[in-house]
């Protein structure tokens, strides 16, 4: 997505509710807290909104077509809704689509998960192709241990690297999930899928992500922040299908963000990673050294629901701007096993 | 929103089990078909769309295993999931990509393959405190509504089996459908079993595995690349409260639909439905739904719609042929179904319609239906509209 003769997008109010390990709210009561955060924040009622995107997974949520649950909360009662069954970010990304096609001048996006509710990692082997792989017991925690092992190999000092990563993420956050743990005390933590410790994977819980974008003639309006571009991608499935050691479809989706793999003007990066390996993964890929800051705020390590995490992303790199910490930043999102999708949006302030 | 045009179309062979192939080669046979159709290679497309009810097969997140069916390693590939309207909503998302500029070509596919799970289960999985005891499922819900429409309307039990016999006899023609029934009759409906008063076996629709894929194009590829592209004229979604004792006559106002249609009309410039479009392709998951969609849609004023089906209105040699594919009523793999409709819409713009084409078609309607009252509308046009 790049500019052109179609209007811009700008991010006009961000909301979220938690995440917390176990909210006692029910998934629409969780959701209508982001959602009156982010409609308050953009200064409109429900009647401003002119179209909803949402994303969210059936099967983690239980519910058929679980968007169901969330109809009137997001506003979506008479209004056109679109939900993708994905990470978060593809429903901002897909609001921005609406936006640029002209469709509507006001969309909602909104993402929820609540991983307190089932064993998250288990529910994943059910997204794995049920003849090669899902038989063998192949969750994407799985996955993620296949992909340090490849990162691993003839990197002796990996495990240790990741574990100083992780508590160093960890001790950024607000430690709304789990305590923070020194490096020390991570790579004494019970392996999850070896070399993977309990420690190196950022902790799962319960949120919600709300976002108002608008469409803008051009100017910075009232909103200081727009999305300047943003990709995605979809690898092959099987691990075996793929280099484990690289993130070849975040590249893809990079350049079609109009991303140089060295872009000098990121101030900020805020990737989806789960596990501190993948940030070594998200360096690489979107071509992100040391110089830019990434994860100011602890990323994913300061806790995350599944699939509202690059949502959450957006709207983390949409607070830097807004407070002036970074003029340009790059939100991620991540699903899939060993990352097999990628979504991004460049943020610019305005 | 800027030009975007249908200019290929491809389905499966819909049946009650295909386990000659997997749910990726189900998709590929589709991707394959509209490709060809289009005459496009693989690696031309930009993009691609799923639309599936990944529940129905209790699976999650499938398009990761069945997008490289639809060639979609290596691009850029969403999934929408809105039950019934899964298929139209994943074509009208593809419109959008398309008319923000992100893309000359995207490759969408609605697929669903019922006899690996359990659909009622699935749709069981409704609120659970409300929903779940008391109207679970297609049918339950069906049965009340329609009671409700029936005792408000006074459509009769015969004008809907003639709604059914009109559709299988309308498979007949179409290759690819699941019920294909020529010679069924208006008595093999009412003789049929009772599933759900007033609901007999032969007014519900069947649960298919079945796949259908469309490629859509900017404009500037649409115009380099087919003869006869089908405009997208005007598409749109409405939602509606999830909780049926929430509706105000569900069935009966169908407010969802009237409204879609109603600023979709508008768009394409369609005054009076009846005469001014060719054909539609409506989603009828149950006979007398579709009675109840000929009000909403305003092909006739309320409580006419038996009328239309008895005087052959919207039968093939009608004035406005309604499903000439056989409908819903006659295949249904949920997340295909959608796309189907838009599918078969296009193809009678395209004017390839084989058997079933409605000559000289050049202005079509295809709609969606989920959940329990969502709604899409969309108009398709052999002409590019204005704008």
């Amino acid at each position: 997505m790049r500019a052109g003769d179609r209007p811009a997008v700008a991010i006009a109010g961000v909301g979220q509710a938690g995440p917390v390990a176990a909210d006692s709210r029910s998934i629409p009561e969780m959701v209508l807290a982001a959602v009156e955060e982010a409609l308050a924040d953009a200064a409109i009622g429900f009647d401003g909104v002119e179209a909803v995107v949402t994303a969210s997974v059936d099967l983690f949520d239980g519910l058929t077509a679980s968007n169901v649950a969330i109809t009137e909360v997001v506003g979506a009662v008479m209004r056109p809704e679109t939900r993708i069954a994905g990470d978060g970010l593809c429903a901002a990304i897909h609001g921005a689509c609406e936006l640029r096609a002209g469709a509507c001048e006001t969309v909602l996006a909104v993402a929820h998960g609540k991983a307190s509710m089932a064993p998250h990692w288990a529910l994943t082997e059910w997204a794995m192709d049920p003849v090669f792989l899902q038989p063998l017991g192949i969750d994407f925690l799985v996955c993620a241990g296949l992909q340090a092992c490849a990162l691993a190999q003839g990197d002796g000092g990996a495990t240790e690297r990741w574990a100083e990563l992780a508590a160093r993420r960890a001790a950024a956050g607000d430690a709304a999930i789990a305590p923070p743990r020194s490096a020390a005390e991570i790579l004494a933590s019970p392996v999850l899928a070896s070399p993977l410790r309990r420690g190196m994977a950022a902790p799962l819980g319960d949120g919600a992500c709300a976002v108002v974008l608008r469409a803008a003639a051009g100017g910075p309006g009232e909103a200081p922040v727009r999305i300047a571009g943003a990709g995605w991608d979809l690898e092959p499935h099987s691990p075996g299908e793929r280099d484990l050691a690289r993130w070849h479809g975040l590249e893809r989706a990079c350049a079609r963000a109009g991303l140089d793999r060295t872009d000098p003007g990121l101030e900020l990066a805020e990737p989806s990673c789960l596990f501190a390996h993948e940030e070594e993964l998200f360096r690489a890929a979107a071509g992100i050294g040391e110089e830019a800051p990434l994860s100011p705020g602890g990323g994913l390590f300061a806790g995350t629901a599944p699939h509202v995490a690059g949502l959450s992303r957006l709207i983390a790199c949409a607070r830097a701007i807004r407070d002036g910490a970074a003029r340009r930043a790059l939100a991620h999102g991540a699903w899939g096993p060993a990352g097999q999708a990628h979504a991004v949006a460049v943020l610019e302030a305005w | 929103m800027s030009a975007v045009a249908i200019i290929g179309t491809g389905q499966t062979r819909h049946a009650s089990r295909r386990d000659d192939v997997s749910q990726p080669e189900l998709v590929r046979e589709a991707a394959e078909a509209a490709l060809a159709d289009a005459a496009v290679g693989p690696d031309e497309v930009d993009a691609v769309l799923l639309a599936n009810m990944e529940l129905f097969e209790g699976r999650a997140l499938p398009e990761l295993w069945a997008g490289a069916g639809a060639f979609a390693a290596g691009k850029p590939c969403m999934k929408v999931a809105t039950g019934g309207t899964s298929g139209t909503s994943g074509c009208i998302a593809a419109f959008h990509q398309v008319a923000a500029g992100l893309f000359d070509l995207v490759l969408v596919v609605g697929f669903e393959k019922h006899s690996e799970g359990h659909s009622q289960t699935g749709m069981a999985l409704t609120d659970p405190f409300w929903d779940r005891a008391v109207a679970s499922g297609a049918l339950g819900n069906f049965a009340l509504s329609i009671s409700q429409y029936v005792a408000e309307r006074g459509a009769t039990a015969e004008q809907a089996a003639l709604v059914a016999v009109k559709a299988r006899r309308n498979a007949a023609r179409n290759p690819h459908a699941h019920l294909r029934m020529g010679d069924l009759t208006v008595e093999e409906v009412l003789s049929s079993r009772m599933l759900a008063d007033p609901v007999r076996l032969l007014d519900m629709c069947p649960q298919s595995d079945g796949a259908c894929a469309i490629v859509v194009a900017s404009a500037a590829a649409a115009r380099r690349r087919s003869r006869r592209p089908a405009w997208v004229l005007a598409a749109e979604t409405r939602h509606e409260q999830p909780y049926i004792g929430d509706i105000d006559r569900r069935l009966v106002t169908m407010r969802t639909l009237r409204d879609a249609a109603r600023v979709a009309y508008r768009r394409a410039g369609i005054g009076d439905p009846l005469t001014d479009l060719d054909v539609a392709e409506i989603y009828e998951p149950v006979s007398y739904a579709e009675l109840a969609w000929y009000e909403a849609l305003g092909f006739c004023a309320d409580g006419d719609a038996g009328r239309l089906v008895e005087e052959g209105v919207t039968g093939m040699e009608g004035e406005l042929p309604v499903n000439p594919s056989g409908g819903v009523l006659s295949s249904n793999p949920v997340g295909a179904s959608g796309v189907i409709r838009v599918a078969e819409a296009a193809l009678q713009i395209h004017g390839r319609g084989g058997e079933r084409q409605v000559e000289g078609a050049r202005l079509a309607l295809a709609t969606g239906y989920g959940v329990y009252a969502w709604a899409d509308a969309v108009v398709l046009g052999a002409e590019a509209g204005a704008t």
